[in-house]
């Protein structure tokens, strides 16, 4: 048998090999050696901010085109059936006086005939559509973020724009998506690996203490994995041993997501699989709370594992979404009352998504998870900002549902979302008045001011 | 799309011509009616009662009243009804449409004057075309607190002052004894007359298709 030697064979080996090379070592420096030490270059935030300069190039032409055919606009994110303005009662009705006479009114302090628009209106409004505003007011246009999974407006993207978008295809899939996948196969690979291996040894403070770094290590390196750019607000509140720490829940990343910034003790069902095997090895490391299926539907029994985890002050916080399943990251819905129930101090968190840049909410019905995740991995980044937000205990004389409503409201408050409290309102109809009364105690502040001046006829 | 879409286009074409609404809107509307009647065909006042935002509102009353008042209905007639069907739902409601984006004077003039019959309608609870002093203070009482920072005497005061303003710019010669009747229709368009209602008193639709994503089992 005769080898063929071509020399450009040859160049070509030594091209691929010299490439591969310079891409692990890049991928080594920057990307997994900050994961073990939980440092960062900044690589990623540099990233987003010229993403966002981007999509705003893109939005403005968009704007343009429509303009010039003089048509409406979809907002995709939104789903009000009306636009509502953040504004306040004081606010309104001194825009409504202002449009009407033509005196100088700078106080807001005197009854208005026309005051009576801005009650009618928002009536009319709460009849119209009576969940709450979104943050941010749904008229101006979200910037399309080049996924065309994502925008609704394709008739008036020009050439140019077309362009930019085939460009950031390219990117994505050919470049990001093969990066990212091979950092995740390592990350979990790792993880897998190196918990086994601390699992063998003895029980002790070593052990606990490698078993945090091991797993703070894996989880940041899925955090690049999905390029997951993550503000931490309040750090000093983070959840501590013997606590329960609760969140919102709007997709499966949620837990690297916290994770790596913490070390927490899992709670879930024992899946089949390759999910199966990674929960396997976590628990050889550290205590983590896996249920049998069948155990899942007996609450006693859960409840008193959870318990026993909680009282046991060396073991690692508990990680729980009460929520149960994943919602769109607009509003917090009902809680489940059982974690609530054991008694321990709970720790909120609060996790909310930049919806600029892709849509990280999993919708189970739709797409299964592995579409889900390259999905994910084939979107520019994930953009997330968490809360800690203080530590709440339960009450004297509070029970378990309320306790659990009073830490949803505290999250929905700070996460910006809305706290989807009312169930039938048969509960609330002693509260209706005292909100009826609210208003109206508003209003009439702002004219008590020249109550003195008037004159009595 | 296709077939079925052409068939809810024939259904609505009329709603769509007298209420100016577009078919998106109006579909939503229907959505919206539907949970808020618990998928009958009619709302009664418990219903709208029970919206929770509405709560908060000091004229609540009056706003319920006046999607069941028959005058908000652009036909002559007067009185109130028990129950409203989705028809007389999205007429009250096109009260408050905005105005497209090409509209001509005339039609923006003809739209003010619904808005500001709408908002007499809600004064004028007898339905005898004229606000008196009695109805306007009731409406004054129910803006401001009962228990608040203005009391009882101090809102009936503010009641009769606005009264005695619209009083004096409308019927300027009016002798010290002379009982003022009440406000009339076009007094009360003399008294708003630089009002921009165009922007105040109308709600922003999205036009987006409003049906939202849930994951795992759908519940509403």
């Amino acid at each position: 048998m005769e080898l063929f030697f071509n020399p450009f064979d040859n160049l070509v080996c030594i091209l691929l090999g010299i490439s591969f090379t310079v891409w692990f070592t890049l991928l080594l420096v920057f990307i997994i050696v900050p994961a073990i030490f939980g440092v960062s270059f900044g690589i990623r935030r540099l990233y987003m901010k010229s993403l966002l300069k981007i999509f705003e190039w893109a939005t403005l032409r968009i704007e343009r085109g429509a303009k010039e055919k003089n048509h409406q606009l979809y907002k995709p994110y939104s789903n009000a059936i009306i636009a509502k303005e953040p504004t306040s009662l004081e606010e309104e009705i001194k825009e409504i006086r202002r449009s009407g006479s033509n005196r100088d009114l700078d106080s807001a302090s005197e009854f208005e005939m026309s005051d009576i628009f801005y009650f009618a209106r928002r009536g009319v409004e709460s009849i119209m559509d009576d969940e709450v505003t979104k943050r941010f007011s749904a008229e101006e246009l979200e910037s399309w973020n080049l996924l065309t999974r994502s925008n609704y407006n394709f008739q008036y993207i020009s050439m140019r724009l077309t362009v930019l978008w085939g460009l950031g295809l390219l990117i994505r899939y050919g470049i990001l998506l093969p990066l990212r996948v091979t950092l995740a196969f390592t990350g979990v690979g790792l993880l897998v690996f190196l918990t086994s291996v601390i699992g063998l040894l003895p029980n002790g403070r070593i052990k606990n203490f490698l078993s945090q770094k091991v797993h703070l290590m894996c989880y940041r390196i899925c955090v690049r994995a999905l390029t997951a750019i993550i503000t931490y607000h309040d750090s000093e509140n983070k959840p501590k041993n013997g606590g329960i720490c609760v969140a919102n829940h709007t997709s499966p990343i949620d837990v690297i997501i916290l994770a790596s910034d913490g070390c927490y003790a899992m709670v879930g069902q024992i899946h089949g699989g390759l999910m199966g095997v990674i929960q396997k090895s976590m628990v050889k490391a550290c205590p983590h709370i896996w249920f049998e299926r069948s155990e899942v539907k007996d609450r006693h029994l859960v409840a008193k594992r959870l318990s026993d985890h909680v009282e046991d002050k060396s073991k690692l916080p508990i990680l729980i979404f009460p929520e149960g399943t994943c919602i769109n990251n607009t509003s917090v819905m009902m809680f489940k009352k059982g974690s609530f129930d054991i008694g321990a101090t709970v720790y909120p968190v609060a996790i909310k998504y930049d919806p600029r840049f892709g849509d990280a909410f999993w919708n189970s019905s739709k797409f299964g998870m592995v579409n889900y995740l390259l999905r994910m991995m084939s979107s520019w980044a994930i953009v997330c900002s968490v809360w800690y937000l203080p530590p709440m205990s339960r009450e004297e004389g509070e029970d378990a549902v309320q306790f659990a409503n009073r830490v949803k409201a505290a999250i929905a408050r700070q996460g910006g979302l809305v706290d989807l409290l009312w169930d039938g309102g048969l509960k609330r109809a002693k509260v209706k008045d005292t909100f009826k009364e609210e208003q109206q105690k508003l209003y009439s502040k702002m004219l008590v001011g020249t109550q003195e001046d008037r004159s009595r006829s | 799309m296709g077939a079925s879409q052409t068939r809810s286009e024939s259904v609505y074409q009329e709603l769509m011509d007298k209420t100016g609404f577009s078919l998106e809107q109006i579909k939503n509307l229907k959505k919206r009616f539907l949970h808020l009647s618990g998928n009958e065909e009619t709302i009664s006042r418990e219903n709208l009662d029970a919206i929770p935002a509405l709560a908060n509102n000091p004229i609540r009353k009056q706003i319920i009243e006046a999607f069941f008042d028959k005058r908000n209905q652009r036909s002559s007639e007067v009185g109130h009804l028990e129950e409203i069907g989705f028809e007389q739902f999205v007429m009250v409601m096109s009260h408050f449409r905005p105005p497209a984006l090409r509209t001509s004077v005339e039609e923006r003039e003809v739209m003010r004057k619904e808005k500001l019959q709408f908002l007499f309608n809600m004064h004028d609870t007898d339905n005898d075309g004229v606000i008196t002093l009695v109805e306007y203070r009731k409406v004054v009482e129910e803006l401001l607190s009962k228990s608040g920072a203005i009391g009882h005497e101090a809102a009936r005061a503010i009641a009769d002052a606005a009264m005695l303003e619209v009083a004096s710019t409308n019927v300027p010669d009016m002798a010290p004894d002379d009982f003022y009747e009440g406000i009339t229709f076009e007094h009360f368009e003399q008294i708003l007359k630089g009002l921009e209602m165009e922007s105040r008193m109308h709600i922003r639709f999205l036009d987006v298709d409003t049906s939202t994503m849930r994951c795992g089992k759908s519940t509403s």
